[in-house]
């Protein structure tokens, strides 16, 4: 079933739009057994300059939508429906070569784990120059100063030196740079960003994002950034997708987003994390249950049985997407209308 | 090779109250190379020189970033890690010196919570012989009624179903086992629980479940906590005291909400500001001390202050030359129990020293010093 409504609603703003998602549905068929959908209807944009989030605790289809944009599912195994409209072409209905040159020429990819984004056995300076030499056509000669610049630009100290070192030679922050500019030697309009700095420590998590900020600023390239961290959201994204169970259930400009969370599930991941600038001795509010108690999307919202607002059609009839008339996203039967009084 | 610098015991008077006494503790492993012979070619400095007292009925949280000795010193805690120098006193006793029964009868009275449930319990065992391991161990199932009646009070203090005895680990979800490694550490009726990043492998709605569980637990059986964690956030949430660990050392320690209010070690300050908050207003006002460059190996820490390669208040004197100790520091409003390893705490307070630019120095990565242990999804250099 498409989203209608929303579908009307965005088309104005398609042609602005770099990157419009429709309806994305991916589906997992391992032989033997049942189908199980992780990514179910999702449709976003993005536009230039703009940095979009898309938030949710670990299994809600984050990173399956960002593979499924890249074209990186795999083929068996895996049904992709719904269409990734990149500037009047289907990147869905592209082909493995198509898809191998558009990334890195027209979109980027930054993975949580540097390490095995890279290859161990070449020379970092070597893996850039390559991307500039595939993507942009240079000369190695060409590349290599180029290649020098980008590492500069990350906030590689030494870069000259660091053009012959190997991914193992540095610590994860400098290979989480080292993918940054690799990502970004090609100027691609898109770049996502899947968990970029779940792996690393909290004080090179700050350079990360504050390098990630200053590119976007200066370069316009569009930031999809994904993660399970609201915080790292609340700093860096305009606006804000939430996702539950392979679907978005919230969506909404940063500062009203977190000024007013209407979705109950937002509601109580705010209630979940402890804040550093909290009053200490106050108590979390988490959400009951896991994700395990799920309903099944096609006739229910899923996250009824851990929801403090379900009411009797929750468990009757799956709620849509749909726009509250003030900008603002959701995907429930009940939402919350007064945060403040729902923050028990 | 060994250090010459010793880190000074602070005289504090162990009074009745104090359940932990750690004292000038070292952790040195030993870096060994040699197909035949081991030689020694090296240590790693993880834990180099710690006092710290754990009081009864306090929450006690160590943070700081990955590598810094954290998990270590609480090992040596537990006595599961020698130490190279140094004592730990636990309850009157220094447990270095227990062994047979009596180490054994102290092993109860410490029991460890990990970040990682799946990789502590045995999945060949159900959950009612988990739990019932250690009562049985310690005498606390002396009959078969009695035994019940406990793994059932047990399992509704962590919020399990009875129906939970008989099942295995993986049938469990991550919070779910979570709760059944407390049910374990519980068990045995410690004194002192140490929870070695108990919450940092789940998601945050159910990260608040167990943070809630394990405050409940504490007021209803009187624990102690030390609580290890990289998640300043989530330490200070259940911290009543919080020290701040860098390259084996601790540069601060503090009540949590003196820490909050008036961090004084430039790291402390640094990591602070790092934290994210998950509210755009406070984010968007926010000073970041962005720290340049990356953490020194702990096989190879710098001289002087270790925080020095990466410090933006960095002078010209003493800090690259002489250890800072903790102490207490001049500073309004800072009370005795705040103390501080930087030379010039004072002086940064005041502002009579600012902030300056940093080059950012890198460390060669070894097998020993490094962040090998990366977790991820993907792996696509075919993507670029
Ligand atoms: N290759 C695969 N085969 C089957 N199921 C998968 C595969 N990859 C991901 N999934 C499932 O799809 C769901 C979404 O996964 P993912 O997008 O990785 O979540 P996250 O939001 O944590 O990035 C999860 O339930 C996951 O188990
Ligand atoms: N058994 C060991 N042998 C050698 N080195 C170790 C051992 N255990 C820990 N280390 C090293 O000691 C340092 C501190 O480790 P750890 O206490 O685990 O830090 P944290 O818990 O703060 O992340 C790290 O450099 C780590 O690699
Ligand atoms: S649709 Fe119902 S169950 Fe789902 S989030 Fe809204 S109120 Fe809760
Ligand atoms: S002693 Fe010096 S280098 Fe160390 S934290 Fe203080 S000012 Fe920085
Ligand atoms: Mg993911
Ligand atoms: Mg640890």
């Amino acid at each position: 079933m498409t989203e209608t409504i929303e579908n009307v609603q965005t088309q104005a703003n398609r042609n602005e739009a770099l990157l419009s998602v429709r309806d994305l549905r991916v589906t997992f068929q391992r032989h033997g057994e049942k189908p199980f959908v992780a990514v179910d209807g999702v449709s976003f944009d993005v536009r230039p300059g703009e940095t979009v989030g898309l938030v949710g605790e670990s299994g809600c289809g984050k990173s399956v939508t960002s593979l499924a944009i890249m074209g990186l599912l795999p083929r068996r195994g895996v049904k992709v429906e719904g269409e990734v409209d990149f500037q009047g072409t289907d990147l869905l209905r592209q082909s493995d070569d198509q898809m191998r040159d558009r990334r890195g020429r027209d979109l980027g990819m930054i993975f949580q784990d540097p390490l095995s984004s890279l290859n161990p056995v070449v020379p970092i300076g070597v893996q850039v120059t390559e991307v500039l030499e595939r993507h942009r056509g240079m000369s190695r000669k060409a590349a290599t100063p180029v290649a020098r610049e980008m590492l500069d630009k990350v906030g590689i100290p030494d870069p000259e030196r660091r053009l012959k070192d190997y991914p193992h030679q540095l610590s994860g922050g400098m290979r989480q740079r080292a993918l940054i500019a690799m990502a970004l030697a090609c100027q691609p309009r898109v770049l996502i960003a899947d968990e970029p700095t779940t792996a690393l420590d909290v004080t090179i998590q700050a350079q990360i994002l504050a390098l990630l900020k200053d590119l976007v600023e200066d370069t316009g390239t569009a930031l999809v950034m994904i993660t399970h961290d609201l915080g790292v959201v609340a700093g860096l994204c305009d606006r804000v997708n939430v996702l539950y169970g392979g679907k978005i259930v919230e969506r909404g400009d940063r500062h009203p987003l977190f000024a007013s969370p209407r979705h109950p599930y937002t509601v109580g991941l705010l209630g979940s994390i402890p804040r550093l600038d909290g009053t200490r001795g106050e108590r979390l509010t988490p959400i009951p249950g896991s994700v395990s108690d799920n309903l099944p999307w096609d006739s229910a919202c899923a996250f009824a049985p851990r929801c403090p607002n379900a009411i009797e059609v929750c468990r009757e009839a799956r709620p849509e997407l749909l726009d509250d008339g003030g900008g603002r996203w959701l995907r429930c039967h009940n939402p919350v209308e007064n945060p403040l009084e729902v923050t028990r | 090779m060994t250090v010459s610098e010793t880190a000074t015991t602070e005289p504090s008077t162990t009074g009745d109250d104090v359940l932990v006494d750690v004292r000038g503790v070292k952790v040195h492993f030993p870096i060994k190379k040699g197909v035949i012979f081991d030689k020694v070619v090296g240590y790693v400095y993880a834990v180099d020189g710690v006092d710290l007292q754990i009081r009864r009925g306090e929450t006690y949280g160590l943070v700081g970033e990955s590598g810094c000795g954290k998990s270590t010193l609480g090992r040596a805690i537990l006595n599961l890690e020698t130490p190279t120098e140094g004592s730990v006193v636990f309850d009157g006793e220094d447990i270095a010196s227990l062994s047979g029964e009596r180490l054994r009868r102290k092993r109860k009275d410490i029991q460890m919570v990990f970040q990682d449930p799946m990789g502590s319990l045995d999945p060949r065992q159900s959950v009612e012989s988990l739990l019932i391991e250690g009562m049985k161990a310690h005498g606390l199932a002396k009959d078969e009624r009695s035994a019940a009646k406990r793994l059932r009070e047990l399992l509704s203090a962590v919020g399990l179903p009875a129906a939970a005895l008989k099942k295995y680990p993986h049938e469990f979800s991550g919070g779910q086992r979570q709760r059944i490694g407390i049910a374990r550490a519980l068990s045995v009726d410690p004194k002192l629980i140490v929870a070695d990043e108990p919450v940092s492998a789940l998601d945050v709605s159910v990260q608040a479940q167990v943070i809630n569980l394990l405050e409940d637990l504490q007021e209803e059986f009187g624990l102690t906590y030390l609580v290890v964690a990289h998640d300043l956030a989530v330490v200070r949430h259940i911290s009543d005291r919080i020290g701040v660990m860098y390259l084996g050392a601790l540069v601060e320690e503090a009540e949590a909400d003196d820490l909050y209010a008036q961090p004084l070690h430039p790291y402390t300050r640094a990591l602070m500001s790092a934290v994210p908050v998950p509210d755009p207003l406070v984010e968007d006002r926010r000073e970041r001390i962005l720290l340049k460059g990356d953490l020194p190996s702990p096989a190879n820490p710098p001289k002087g202050c270790r925080f020095h390669t990466r410090c933006p208040w960095r002078q010209e004197t003493r800090c690259d030359t002489e250890r800072p100790q903790l102490r207490v520091v001049e500073v309004a409003g800072a009370p005795e129990s705040h103390r501080v390893a930087c030379h010039w705490a004072e002086q940064i307070e005041s502002g009579e020293i600012q902030a300056h630019e940093v080059t950012a120095t890198l460390t060669e990565q070894t097998a020993s010093g490094g962040e090998d242990d990366f977790v991820g999804p993907a792996s696509v250099t075919e993507a670029l």
